[in-house]
């Protein structure tokens, strides 16, 4: 296997694992009691968000976990825990927040959407993996860079998904998209189970 | 373990920056130079506590038989189970019901600033820290930095917006709750150490 890839190669890389295709239905159910123009407001800003968090994180992610003391396994552990609680509250959904679904507490705001579903445990542990067996500073930042501005453009355009399905159809979709939702986190937390029983 | 990361994980814990709007919602109708008062002094509340644990805490693990082990399984669960209500804020939890005036130990010393989780995490660092001299640096300025931040509340909220206190909130929310699964994976290996050593 060659040891560095070419540009290319890495944003593609970043773009699979961030995943904005098979995120943007999820996402979407997240917003379903806003309207459209707000939606895309709310994705673009938390897609900003990943991107400045996927930056940190290959210039000080390494640095800043091992000053806490915090293994890459627990990152794996965090993102599956959250992502599963999120499942059961779209697949149970409690019955105040279906009473007064107008408005929510509060607007979605860097948790969940920016992490962990878009810039993940996964991006961040590739992030920070890659960018350490790679010198070439310029070369990481413009993978991430141009990987985000696609995963931007993705999710940005899933509202317009809303209008194709109709109301009746998102709220089928958020409890199909709480299952998925549910096999991924499941997925990392055995993830991290396997690899935290490797370590002992 | 080093000064800094001791001191670090002690500010993370404080969450003084998380705990900057339910501060400011307390004190709104108290004026500056009272607000400046009520700061040192609900601070100087949470550092008794904080030299309390950290004296009194090896003295607290032989008295209970506490084992080392399962102080992480405790502190690490309690410091989640806070984590959690900070990402998915319900209703019922304290921060939804900050009671109106003036604190008074309760409920900013503790449990805001000086929590359970904070408490057992000195304890567990004074036991694994020799060198008392840097424990009590790393406690004073982990203190300081949050007393910073805390006098500094209303300038803090005028620069980042409303918004960007809740995108700082939730953030160290992420943060406290990498520290929690870290403090538990560490104690069930230590158990699992423990018991497959006997």
């Amino acid at each position: 296997m060659e040891t560095t890839q070419t540009l290319a190669q890495l944003a593609f890389t970043y773009f699979l694992v961030i995943n904005p295709l098979g995120n943007s239905p999820l996402i979407l159910a997240l917003l379903k009691n806003y309207d459209p123009s707000q939606q895309r407001r709310i994705i673009l800003r938390e897609g900003c968000f990943g991107f400045a968090l996927a930056l940190v994180f290959q210039f000080f992610g390494q640095g800043f976990l091992s000053l806490l003391g915090i293994d890459l396994l627990a990152l794996t552990f965090c993102g599956g825990i959250i992502l599963f609680l999120l499942a059961l509250q779209m697949i149970f959904p409690t019955g105040e927040a279906e009473n007064k679904t107008q408005k929510p507490l509060q607007e979605p705001f860097f948790v969940p959407i920016a992490t962990p579903l878009l810039v993940g445990p996964g991006s961040l542990s590739i992030v920070m993996l890659t960018a350490a067996a790679d010198p070439d500073i310029i070369k990481t930042t413009a993978a991430i860079t141009l990987a985000c501005i696609a995963m931007i453009a993705v999710t940005t355009s899933a509202p317009m998904l809303q209008r194709l399905i109709g109301k009746t159809g998102m709220a089928a979709l958020g409890h199909i998209s709480g299952l998925i939702l549910v096999l991924m986190s499941t997925e990392m937390l055995l993830n991290g189970v396997s690899l935290f029983i490797k370590r002992l | 373990m080093s000064f800094f990361t001791i001191a670090l994980v002690l500010f993370f814990i404080m969450d003084s920056i998380g705990n900057l709007s339910a501060y400011l919602k307390m004190v709104e109708s108290l004026s500056p130079e009272r607000r400046r008062y009520v700061v040192f002094r609900e601070m100087g509340f949470a550092l008794l506590a904080m030299l309390f644990f950290n004296y009194v805490g090896e003295f607290l693990f032989l008295a209970l038989d506490i084992s080392e082990p399962s102080v992480r399984l405790a502190s690490g669960i309690v410091l989640f189970l806070i984590a959690i209500k900070i990402l998915f804020p319900s209703p019922t939890s304290l921060r939804a019901h900050i009671p109106e005036g003036e604190p008074y130990l309760v409920p900013l010393a503790i449990p805001l600033i000086a929590g359970p989780s904070l408490l057992a995490t000195i304890m567990l660092f004074a036991r694994s820290e020799e060198s008392l001299l840097v424990m009590l640096g790393a406690i004073i300025l982990a203190w300081s930095a949050s007393m910073i931040v805390l006098l500094n509340a209303k300038r803090l909220q005028n620069l980042l917006g409303t918004n960007g206190l809740v995108a700082c909130e939730k953030l160290t929310g992420m943060l406290l709750i990498l520290l929690a699964i870290q403090r538990f994976l560490e104690g069930v290996q230590q158990a699992i150490q423990t018991y497959s050593a006997n």
